[in-house]
């Protein structure tokens, strides 16, 4: 594997010590095409098991939608009721860790911290990953697929900028184009063993810091401007959406920093360091704005606050949800004193905390925040909702698809972002091919 | 409990007289169809083209009766309300069919404290009064009902009481009305109860909690 | 890593396994999603292409109910009439229900289900009944699933249905303008059009919308034929579907089968715009109220109790 993961900035200009006879660009950028390639299929035994497990997840999650596409979403166990479920859940969390993501931008670029550089690529590529679950979620929750082209604009009707789904799209997919750009030119110039010009990509991470933000505000706004689903008509909703990705993202790239050390990378310290910082904030400001949500439905009361009561405690006998939400409570908060306490600021301790507070905002965010939105119904019914079996297998097949887009990612951005894997010049070529 | 509460269902159907019974015993005359007559109204005075029926009963129903034959045993005839009545003396203080012993004896009466003779006419039972003595005809008895229920054949009238079939544009095609009797049985006339037949069947709906049922 | 010069043997090993390992990988994505194909099966090229309502020129707007009615007649052996009636000019479509006269007897919602071609298996319909306690509008005691002898003591009656919002919320929310409010009132969906989100249907506060969670099922017998684009033709799997006040009706001048079919006589149907009206009769002369006023949708369907 790589030796290193080397600050981007301090690049090792003897690697190509006269970058003009490195190829021409229609010369070096399908060789730097094909490198990428080989280095997302080579790897040890434990990487092509790896991706063979994921493969084979995302197959049983492909049968399944396919399925679900011919005989029609009688398959799931959504209802006219509770329209939304699983797939919009995961929607909502995977959009949380793509903004999440950039908790390793604003600290590298706004607050110059030159430690977060070499890591922050790390942060973009997760961006890009989550946004591709994203997309992924959004599709097999539409039932008819072979229409999306009627969401494009121009092409089909978008109603834009009436409804806030055409703004999701907007802001998703550049997000998504956003990073990968960023992405990819840092990693052709590195390739090229060229120092990146800032002209060509600060102010692309400068959008992507707003636009971050952007993707969970108008995810928020999706629910948040649905009058008549009181659960989710709350100012608080956005700030709370934007909260909970800025635990759960860095608590995944904690997670993946660690990961990538026990594979025998080095990482620094420092990057890690600051990552736990901003969790430490951002859990606490989830807490409060929980507390807040829970004062305020349940001091007033009345008829609104059916769906908070569903989630919380219970309506009408019915306690589907209950257990999971206290679960999903008693993780953050178990998360957040293990963040907190300096006692337990052993890195062991900081790793079960990311896991906690990352399953935590699962729960919350996902079926905690889509589900009582339905229940009980705007006619106060309740339809009760478990996901079938059918849901289950495509949310796998999403997650297994979307970790093989960051495990390629990764396999290919950390060589070349090293220095360990770069264009030849001519002359190596010809040297190499004797 | 449901078949206790037994129900009539759907419109069109003169709830009044299929109601009332016929004993074995031949105590009860079991009355016939009412004879419908069609009455228009509104469509000249609008110059639309389209007109609206009123399902109105056009006579009092015949009633079908056994008549003894001393030597051909019984035949069956249909006798008007004063074959009967015209033989015997009217009694203006009878309230309620549990009164009397002969005829009527089953008919079920719940509509305020009238007396019979508040509507029937005792000179002649073929017809009604109004309050002022004034003869009212089968065919005109929703001017009869009007003298109590003014505010209902106000709405009727606007199109907000007894619902109706074809069309709301009358410019371009007609529409029938119910009448009264339709719906309302004159001698207990609140709307019977009914059975609902079809419901939803939804998925993962579960009932709320336990309902009230019926009186048993 | 893998690319010195020694290595090359064991690199064009790797090669072909690679290339033994993606073909695998394809083979089995392809018969993963083979089920796909049942789908597109009986999806035909024209359907695929269809332009929205709003851009269909008559030429086009024609072939597409000549070809939707040869559909109908392939798919359930049945010939029906798919007509497309514009809104009368000038007319602005109400309902009312006095809920003093319903007695939750159901009747409409039936009378929706056989008018409008509804999934016959889930007893699919437009209204929802709800059994309210008597002198409370508190929806958290409604229940729709009741099936006693109905009134029952102490209860009232509550039908439900699109209330055709004069500021609709569900329009608005829709990503592709599959469904958008017409001249006369009525919210409509293409069917051909929806991409079956379901965004509507988390937007509607009065649980209007459907969705066709399979294909709709209904024998050829009980099949109406006297069908409209915008109402109640069969519609496809995967599409929002609404109460359309029986369009392919009241565009005609005709009632809507709910309240040809109510018993108790407590709806009323008619032209807001029209003074003499019954509609405009109810609104001068009753104390109407809407469902959740507060959300400011201001529908075109009013609820009033004569006693």
């Amino acid at each position: 594997m790589v030796p290193k993961v080397h600050d981007e900035h301090r690049v090792d200009h003897g690697a190509s010590a006269n970058p003009a006879v490195t190829p021409a660009y229609w010369v070096s950028y399908p060789r730097f095409l094909l490198r990428a390639a080989r280095l997302a299929t080579d790897g040890s035994f434990a990487f092509y098991a790896w991706m063979t497990l994921l493969s084979a997840v995302f197959l049983v999650g492909a049968n399944a939608w396919a399925h679900q596409v011919a005989h029609g979403m009688i398959t799931t166990h959504l209802t006219d009721h509770v329209s939304w479920g699983l797939y919009i859940a995961n929607f909502t969390f995977a959009v949380g860790v793509a903004a999440g993501g950039v908790m390793m931008v604003i600290p590298a670029y706004l607050y110059k911290d030159h430690a977060m550089h070499g890591v922050v690529i790390l942060g973009e590529l997760l961006a890009v990953a989550a946004i591709v679950v994203c997309l992924a979620f959004v599709t097999v929750d539409i039932g008819r697929p072979d229409r999306i082209w009627h969401m494009l604009p121009f092409i089909g009707r978008f109603h834009f900028p009436m409804s806030m789904l055409t703004w999701d799209v907007l802001v998703l997919n550049g997000y998504l184009l956003l990073n990968l750009h960023i992405c990819g030119y840092l990693l052709y110039t590195r390739f090229l063993g060229r120092t990146p010009n800032p002209k060509w990509y600060v102010p692309f991470v400068m959008i992507s810091i707003v636009w971050a933000i952007s993707i969970h505000t108008v995810t928020a706004f999706l629910y948040c401007g649905l009058g008549g689903r009181p659960f989710w008509n709350s100012a608080l909703l956005a700030p709370r959406f934007l909260a909970s990705a800025f635990v759960s993202g860095p608590a995944f790239l904690i997670l993946t920093l660690a990961v990538l050390r026990r594979f025998g990378l080095s990482v620094p310290d420092q990057p890690v360091a600051t990552l736990v910082k901003i969790v430490r904030v951002t859990i606490l400001v989830n807490l409060l704005m929980l507390g807040s949500e829970l004062f305020t439905e349940f001091y007033a009361g009345g008829s609104h606050t059916a769906s908070a009561r569903y989630l919380f405690v219970g309506l009408d006998g019915h306690t589907e949800l209950v257990p999971w939400i206290w679960t999903a409570i008693a993780a953050n908060v178990v998360a957040a004193v293990l963040f907190l306490v300096p006692a337990l600021s052993s890195s062991r301790f900081v790793l079960v905390g990311c896991v906690l507070a990352f399953a935590a905002t699962w729960i919350e965010k996902g079926m905690g925040l889509v589900v009582p939105g339905f229940i009980p119904s705007t006619l106060h019914e309740i339809v009760v909702y478990a996901p079938s079996v059918t849901e289950w297998k495509v949310t796998a097949g999403i997650w297994a698809f979307g970790l093989m887009v960051y495990t390629v990612a990764l396999k290919v951005a950390l060589p070349i972002l090293s220095g360990a894997e770069r264009v030849q010049t001519d002359a190596e070529r010809s040297l190499a091919a004797d | 409990m449901i078949l206790r509460a037994v129900i009539l269902l759907g419109v069109g159907v003169a709830i009044a007289w299929t109601t009332a019974g016929l004993t074995q015993s031949g105590s009860e005359p079991k009355p016939g169809p009412a004879p419908r007559a069609a009455g228009q109204v509104g469509a000249a005075a609008t110059g639309m083209a389209g007109t609206t029926t009123i399902n109105a009963p056009r006579a009092m129903p015949r009633v079908r009766v056994s008549v003894p034959r001393s030597a051909s045993g019984e035949v069956e005839v249909d006798a008007s309300c004063t074959t009967c009545h015209a033989t015997r003396t009217p009694n203006a203080t009878t309230a309620s069919g549990a009164e009397l012993d002969e005829f009527h004896g089953g008919m079920m009466f719940a509509h305020g404290n009238n007396r019979c003779l508040a509507c029937h006419d005792a000179t002649d039972y073929d017809a009604f009064h109004l309050a002022d003595g004034a003869r009212v005809e089968m065919a005109d008895v929703m001017t009869l009902c009007a003298q109590c229920h003014a505010a209902k054949v106000e709405e009727f009238a606007h199109g907000a009481h007894g619902g109706m079939n074809g069309f709301w544009d009358l410019s371009r095609g007609s529409r029938t009305r119910n009448h009264c009797l339709d719906c309302h049985d004159p001698h207990a006339p609140a709307f019977p109860r009914m059975v609902p037949t079809f419901k939803p069947k939804d998925r993962f709906l579960t009932r709320k909690g336990e309902h009230a049922e019926d009186s048993r | 890593m893998s690319s010195e010069p020694d290595e090359r043997e064991g690199s064009s090993r790797r090669t072909v396994m690679k290339a033994a390992g993606a073909t695998l990988g394809l083979a089995a994505f392809a018969k993963a999603v083979q089920p796909l194909t049942e789908f597109t099966d009986t999806l035909t090229r024209e359907q695929f292409l269809q332009k929205h309502y709003k851009e269909l020129d008559a030429d086009e707007k024609q072939a597409v109910l000549a070809r939707l009615e040869a559909e109908a007649k392939a798919t359930h052996g049945v010939d029906v009439t798919i007509a497309d009636p514009p809104p009368i000019e000038g007319v602005k479509f109400a309902f009312a229900i006095n809920l003093s006269l319903c007695n939750g007897n159901g009747k409409c919602v039936e009378a929706c289900h056989r008018e409008n071609n509804h999934d016959r298996a889930t007893n699919q319909s437009y209204i929802r009944v709800l059994e309210l306690e008597r002198g409370s509008l508190d929806l958290g005691s409604a229940d729709s699933s009741y099936d006693h002898a109905v009134p029952a003591p102490g209860k009232a009656y509550l039908p439900v249905q699109c209330q055709q919002c004069d500021a609709p919320p569900c329009t608005d929310v829709c990503p592709v303008e599959a469904t958008w409010k017409e001249k006369d009132g009525i919210v409509v969906v293409d069917y051909d059009w929806c991409i079956g989100c379901r965004y509507c249907e988390a937007a509607c506060p009065y649980h209007a919308r459907r969705f066709n969670w399979t294909k709709p099922e209904i024998p050829a017998a009980e099949i109406n034929p006297n069908q409209s684009y915008l109402s109640n033709r069969i519609r496809p799997q995967g599409v929002v579907e609404k109460c359309t006040f029986c369009l392919h009706r009241t565009r005609e001048g005709r009632l809507p089968a709910c309240l040809e079919a109510c018993p108790t006589g407590a709806r009323v149907f008619g032209d807001m715009n029209d003074e003499r009206s019954e509609i405009r009769w109810i609104l001068a002369n009753k104390r109407v109220f809407v469902l959740k006023e507060e959300l400011g949708t201001k529908p075109s369907f009013f609820y009033f109790f004569d006693r």
